[in-house]
């Protein structure tokens, strides 16, 4: 039988890539990986680095002594600290702070309730319906929520009976609609990390005297802490960048969110010169999320270290 | 002591289900809302002026058209561009798996308005170099109302965290270097593997991929209206203005097929993920190679029923 001539890539690759064909035998199998890879490289680059690039080549472009030029400066970054911009930031920080804690403590419970209840039904069902809701932050939502408690919802005079002052579209407003997709968040990260906590723990504190509460303070909470604080983190990044649901429920007006700000001078910036500052805007962004990434990281490695997951 | 043994784990188990019935409340309740608003006035009355409302102006079908053929193109160039890379990564390349892993783990956290951001900076610029020169032509090209490339090409990017994790597990359970050594000592090239030996054996991370991206790809929002290509969802809020009934309609209609989506994503990666298919073994009859029949075996497994 005769053997089939090597397809293309493979006869391309050594010619391609300019390998010495009496190199090293590494330096030959590595070829076909480079045409592998080649198609999603060119993607990554094209529609996320040279973005991000761009996105920080252009905030830090100032206009120059003369109209018309460019020059490099960090006056971009310092309008940040005025007007709505700081304005933006303030609510953003607080609004994430805000959203991620009441996630963590009531997606936390639901974790610990989900695991204690130790159910096929409700394991199989969240499995399936917390990684549905965790990536359900758009439009629809935000519309679900004006017809549940917006100003004339059906629930409204439900919540408003036990918090007068509430209102959809306000801070309040947008931390309940955030909920909808941070608990599963919070479900989906930490569920695992609650599962492992072995019943040989529980069982020797209660075999040394300790109650439910003995073991939790003691056992459970610290070796459970870096996962639930990874979580909290991820959930703030989040929220930090959500910007379809707010859009819908705020628009560009009434309270001041740095993804809102962005678009907002986007998409007036050709007539107020703007664009530097979004820019800037994203790439404060950029940095946060990076940070977050890193302190997750970090706070994962820990908790892999005690519970194996 | 033992009272507060046998006692307590009923208790607790009693106040487990609280938080979980006031979670499923909390669900339910902007779902139903939504599903009764569009059909139900006020007064009570049912109306199907939402469904009418939407289908009169024929205006939805643009946008919907653009959203399918984003989407399907989203998914496809995913699979198609993302296996190969991991394949290449844990056959050849092992060092730059983490490389690859970063850089596919990065758009989950960069949040999209970022991207937008960036990406709008680069096709202002690419637009300033005045009409006619390459850069305004790619600059239309990629925001065309017909085909916004630039849209699939960032759609891609965001579904590459979940897509790549999961392409990456499923890819770790094979005996991969066995798979390419027998199938090209069989004569296959590297087209030839890829599509009908490795992608059958991971049927499941692609299913996932594929409902994933078409998923997320359909229901996108920020990204398309940053850059005013009316795709669905910005539709759907422009037309809450005029025809709100009917933009709650589309949006929970827009919401169950998202959902579906994720679903039949989700299922369709664990009910597939593990197993080995069988058809693959076709492409590899007898050899002699132990390897090769081992392999072969493996799948075989799966065939041969009691």
């Amino acid at each position: 039988m005769t053997s089939v001539p090597q397809s293309s890539p493979r006869t391309a690759g050594p010619a391609g890539a300019g390998s010495a064909p009496a190199g090293p035998r590494r330096r030959r199998a590595l070829s076909p990986a480079w045409t592998a890879l080649a198609p999603i490289a060119v993607i990554i680059v094209l529609f996320f680095v040279i973005p991000i690039g761009g996105m920080v080549a252009t905030s830090l472009l100032v206009p120059g002594s003369e109209p018309g030029t460019k020059t490099f400066g960090l006056d971009n970054f310092t309008a940040l600290g005025s007007g709505s911009r700081s304005m933006a930031l303030g609510n953003s920080l607080l609004l994430s702070f805000t959203a991620a804690t009441v996630a963590a403590i009531f997606g936390g419970l639901c974790a610990w309730a989900i695991s204690t209840v130790k159910s096929k039904i409700v394991d199989s069902i969240t499995a399936v319906i917390s990684s549905v809701l965790a990536n359900d932050g758009g439009v629809p939502l935000a519309f679900s929520f004006i017809v549940a408690v917006g100003n004339t919802g059906y629930f409204t005079a439900l919540i408003t009976a036990v918090d007068s002052t509430f209102t959809l579209y306000s801070v309040k407003g947008l931390i309940l609609m955030y909920q909808y997709f941070l608990i599963p968040t919070m479900i989906l990260l930490t569920l695992p990390s609650f599962v492992s906590l072995r019943q040989q723990w529980r069982e020797a504190n209660t075999s040394l005297g300790g109650t439910s509460l003995t073991f939790w303070r003691r056992v459970g909470l610290p070796v459970i802490t870096p996962a639930l604080l990874g979580a909290w983190l991820l959930m703030f990044g989040s929220a930090f960048g959500t910007h379809a649901s707010a859009a819908v429920l705020i628009g560009t007006g009434g309270f001041p969110l740095i993804p809102l700000e962005i678009a907002g001078q986007l998409a007036g910036s050709a007539a107020t010169g703007g664009e530097g500052v979004a820019m800037a805007l994203g790439v404060t962004t950029g940095a946060i999320a990076v940070i977050v990434l890193i302190a997750y990281n970090a706070l994962m490695k820990r908790s892999a270290k005690w519970l194996n997951t | 002591m033992a009272e507060h043994l046998n006692s307590s784990p009923r208790m607790k188990r009693f106040l487990a289900w609280l938080p979980l019935a006031a979670l499923a409340i909390f669900i339910l309740t902007p779902l139903l809302s939504s599903l009764i608003y569009s059909f139900f006035r006020a007064d009570g009355s049912f109306t199907t002026s939402g469904l009418t409302g939407l289908a009169d102006s024929g205006k939805i079908v643009a946008p919907l058209m653009r959203s399918l053929v984003v989407s399907v193109l989203a998914a496809v160039i995913l699979v198609v561009t993302l296996v190969p890379a991991v394949v290449a990564v844990h056959l050849w390349a092992p060092r730059l798996r983490s490389v690859l892993s970063i850089l596919c783990t990065l758009p989950l956290v960069v949040p999209a308005i970022a991207i937008v951001a960036g990406l709008s900076a680069v096709l202002r610029s690419l637009a300033a170099q005045g009409r006619g020169s390459l850069g305004m032509q790619l600059n239309t090209m990629l925001q065309s109302q017909d085909l916004p490339l630039v849209l699939v090409g960032t759609y891609v990017i965001l579904c590459l965290p979940f897509t790549f994790r999961s392409i990456d597990a499923g890819l770790s359970t094979l005996p991969l270097r066995t798979l390419f050594e027998s199938s090209s000592i069989l004569g296959a090239g590297l087209g030839t593997t890829l599509r009908r030996v490795i992608i059958p054996n991971i049927r499941g991370p692609v299913m996932f991929s594929v409902f994933f991206t078409f998923a997320l790809s359909i229901a996108e929002y920020t990204v398309a209206a940053t850059l005013s290509i009316n795709t669905l969802p910005v539709f759907l809020n422009t037309l809450s203005s005029t025809n709100f009934r009917g933009s709650i309609t589309l949006s929970v209609l827009l919401n169950l097929t998202t959902w579906l989506l994720l679903a039949a994503a989700t299922v369709s990666a664990s009910r597939f993920g593990h197993r080995p298919s069988a058809v693959s073994e076709h492409d590899e009859p007898e050899a002699d190679e132990p390897a090769v029949s081992q392999a072969a075996g493996a799948f075989r497994k799966d065939d041969e029923t009691p």
